[in-house]
């Protein structure tokens, strides 16, 4: 089928930048849209005033136009082909197709085509540096227009979410690692606001940076003082551009700590004295009467072992008579 | 010095209760969460999970195998004493923890010498808690032992936020203050002079005595069994459901619901265990089958509902079961061996703990799934509930007051002096 506005076979002039870069993985990625039909329903009454005038009917509020957009993560130089694939509610001649990188109009390097009543537009793009990374839209322009993205990133790094709590004197590795990613180099910039300044540049014993495995950087810094304080970037090098992550390091002193023990420590040995303080209290008060009781005691017991054998029965009548 | 021909049951024996309440929560409640940390450990010592997980193990091995040296030293020295010692020395295991360098460090700080305190306060304050009550004993040990529950809610997020503001070394710092609390729940355990205890005599004639003793023995026996299936379910329920399709979340929630329901139950149970007459060993043993019955049902269960009704129910039988254990042996060998007898019964049930789990974990490598596991684990259970059914006075209708009724009348006309047991008791 054929559109009013967009070229439909295959370009000639891009073909040999295809064929120089064939050599290159090909990755392809695809989205899909449908138009929202403009349909009465019966979801809901709702209020319109059109023109100052208020009426009331029955209307579907027309969706937002969602965008439809898609992540996509490259690492090294590919061929990239995108595909947009769109089901127009009225007729298929009347959508107007077109492309753009960021808010620039894409000329040429793609495709129109058209199976049964589904719309396909297709872009080709050899990404070799960075120049080439961004968001690529394909737009559907019917009665609404129709917008799918594709942001072309390079892979994200991850430092740590959680603040890093340390002590002075101590030492610690900072780690940064991505997913499945080779990146060709890495770097560390410790942060002052704004500023980024680089670490190890004077190789010395305090920085040391290693890294086991391709995908991680390890930054290892010892004898920690309170200066060393603050957020430090790892920086990944991709042959299609640069991707950093982050890590916040805390250096305490070891005094926060300890104040808070011996705080706590002092409540301990404050409620010992009170419990025990308080037993000898309550003793003293006790004594003078005690002794008089315990003499009754005694006595009263001599009675009651005399009638021992009636009074194995009933515990609770021996109780009372020994008393508190 | 008066000796009390019958435990006092209330007054300064609630304090015992409170004091019994904070205990169990320092020292099962940090054992309990100390998962929280082996995270930090693996990452900062770079060691395998496994060789972390020692240390807890330690802890609780070093804790159950040092009770007797915990009941012996008390009832030579009274509860007092030993359990503030017990507190200084957990709360030093930890100091030391701060510290550490290696692995071997925590070994020995967290687990030597953090376990024999918690030996040293654990068992002699329970049973210091069995002297002061006799009719109210269930609940007042129920009542204590929910501290373990609580504590497990509280201290988790606790060590937690510990962790994100203060990093290990400061958090096990803090976890030692906490601990140094141990020393003030010591201070709350008043001595109490019993009748039978001039009678019963030193620590070693009580140990001798105990083990010549019959029903002890059996008593023990069945603890052991139990204890071997007991811990089953709460190391493996987790796996087990996400075996069955389970997501981490609603499995972590679905354990959380049995650890309410085991509150209920030991509340519930320690009431009940009080309310109804005759022997406690009974109810013990309706609590223990019922738990066995449960835990062979799992397997059986596929439905998130019959899951959901089984591990409510597991909870609450097996939170059941705890303080009717404890109250069964006053009433066995009496509460002058009281010290003795739960150290004995915490050493050799501690066998049984430590074989419970590995042994879970092989059956399941073997078999593929838990369902031999938690069958295994059932049968343990009925197998301790079977010979609950041999101790003396089982099918008594009214309460055994055998031993102590004579030891009073014998103690109240020797008139022995006793060494221990300091002045100015109630």
């Amino acid at each position: 089928m054929r559109t009013k506005a967009a070229p439909i076979t295959s370009l000639p002039v891009r073909e040999e930048m295809t064929t120089k870069y064939s050599n290159l993985t090909l990755e392809s990625h695809s989205i899909s849209m449908t138009a929202m039909p403009m349909k009465e329903n019966n979801k809901g009454n709702q209020i319109c005033v059109d023109r100052g005038i208020m009426l009331q009917r029955n209307v579907t509020l027309e969706r937002p136009n969602m965008p439809a957009e898609k992540n996509i993560t490259l690492e090294r130089p590919s061929n990239v082909e995108l595909t947009c694939q769109f089901t127009p509610s009225g007729n298929l001649n009347s959508v107007n197709v077109t492309w753009k990188k960021g808010d620039k109009l894409l000329e040429d390097n793609y495709l129109v085509n058209a199976t049964g009543s589904i719309l396909y537009t297709q872009y080709r793009v050899a990404v070799i540096n960075s120049k080439q990374m961004g968001s690529y839209s394909c737009f559907f322009g019917e009665k609404k227009q129709q917008r799918g993205t594709f942001n072309l990133k390079v892979p994200e790094i991850n430092g740590k979410n959680k603040p890093l709590i340390t002590y002075v004197g101590d030492s610690v590795v900072l780690i940064c690692k991505c997913q499945d990613c080779l990146p060709l180099n890495w770097t560390w910039y410790t942060g002052n606001g704004s500023v980024q300044v680089p670490i190890g540049v004077p190789v010395n014993d305090k920085y040391v940076i290693s890294g086991k495995h391709a995908n991680e950087t390890k930054l290892k810094i010892t004898q920690l003082s309170e200066d060393d304080q603050g957020t430090y970037w790892c920086h990944a090098i991709f042959e299609l551009g640069e991707s950093e992550g982050h890590v916040e390091l805390v250096v305490l002193s070891y005094l926060v700590p300890l104040k808070a023990f011996c705080a706590i420590a002092a409540e301990v040995v404050l409620l010992v004295a009170i419990i025990l303080l308080f037993e000898k209290y309550t003793q003293k008060k006790k004594k003078p009467s005690d002794d008089g009781k315990e003499i009754e005691q005694g006595e009263q017991l001599k009675l009651d072992d005399s009638n021992g054998i009636e009074n194995s029965g009933p515990r609770h009548r021996k109780n009372e008579s020994v008393g508190q | 010095m008066a000796y009390r021909a019958e435990p006092p049951d209330g007054g300064w024996g609630w304090m015992v209760v409170l004091s019994a309440f904070f205990q169990s929560a320092l020292v099962f409640g940090v054992l309990r969460s100390f998962g929280v940390f082996f995270v930090e450990f693996v990452a900062a010592f770079e060691e395998p999970a496994a060789r972390v997980s020692w240390i807890a193990s330690i802890g609780i091995a070093v804790q159950q195998f040092g009770s007797p040296v915990g009941s012996v030293l008390s009832t030579k020295f009274g509860p007092r004493p030993v359990v503030m010692t017990g507190g200084i020395l957990a709360a030093l295991g930890m100091l030391l923890a701060s510290f550490a360098t290696s692995l071997t460090h925590l070994y020995l700080s967290i687990g030597l010498l953090s376990g024999s305190g918690w030996a040293l306060t654990f068992t002699p304050t329970l049973a210091c808690l069995s002297r002061y009550f006799s009719r109210r004993r269930s609940l007042a040990t129920g009542l204590a032992l929910t501290g373990v529950g609580l504590s497990s809610f509280a201290f988790a997020p606790l060590f937690q936020w510990l962790l994100n503001h203060y990093a290990w070394r400061g958090a096990l710092l803090l976890v030692s203050a906490l601990s140094l609390h141990l020393v003030a729940c010591g201070a709350l355990l008043r001595p109490l002079s019993l009748a039978e205890d001039p009678v019963v005599g030193g620590p070693g004639a009580q140990i001798t005595s105990l083990l010549c003793h019959g029903p002890f023995l059996r008593y023990t026996i069945a603890i052991t069994l139990i204890n071997t299936g007991y811990f089953i379910p709460y190391v493996h329920l987790v796996a087990h459901l996400r075996d069955l399709g389970w997501d981490p979340l609603p499995a972590a929630f679905l354990l959380s619901v049995a650890a309410i329901s085991d509150l209920v139950g030991r509340v519930a149970s320690g009431w009940l265990g009080d309310a109804v007459p005759g022997p406690v060993a009974r109810l013990l043993m309706l609590w223990t089958t019922l738990t066995g019955v449960i835990l062979a049902l799992y397997p059986v269960a596929e439905v998130p509902t019959g899951l959901v009704a089984l591990t409510v129910a597991y909870g609450f039988t097996s939170g059941a079961l705890t303080p009717v254990a404890f109250s069964v042996l006053p009433e066995l060998v009496g509460t002058g061996k009281i010290y003795c007898g739960l150290g004995l019964v915490q050493m050799v049930e501690s066998i049984g703990g430590l074989l419970g789990a590995p042994l879970s974990g092989y059956l399941r490598d073997v078999t593929g799934n838990y369902t031999a596991s938690f069958v295994v684990a059932g049968a343990f259970l009925l197998a301790g509930s079977g010979v609950l059914i041999t101790l003396p006075h089982f099918f008594c209708v009214s309460a055994p007051t055998s031993k102590p009724q004579d030891l009073v009348t014998e103690a109240l006309d020797t008139k022995v002096p006793l060494p221990e047991e300091g002045l100015g008791e109630d």
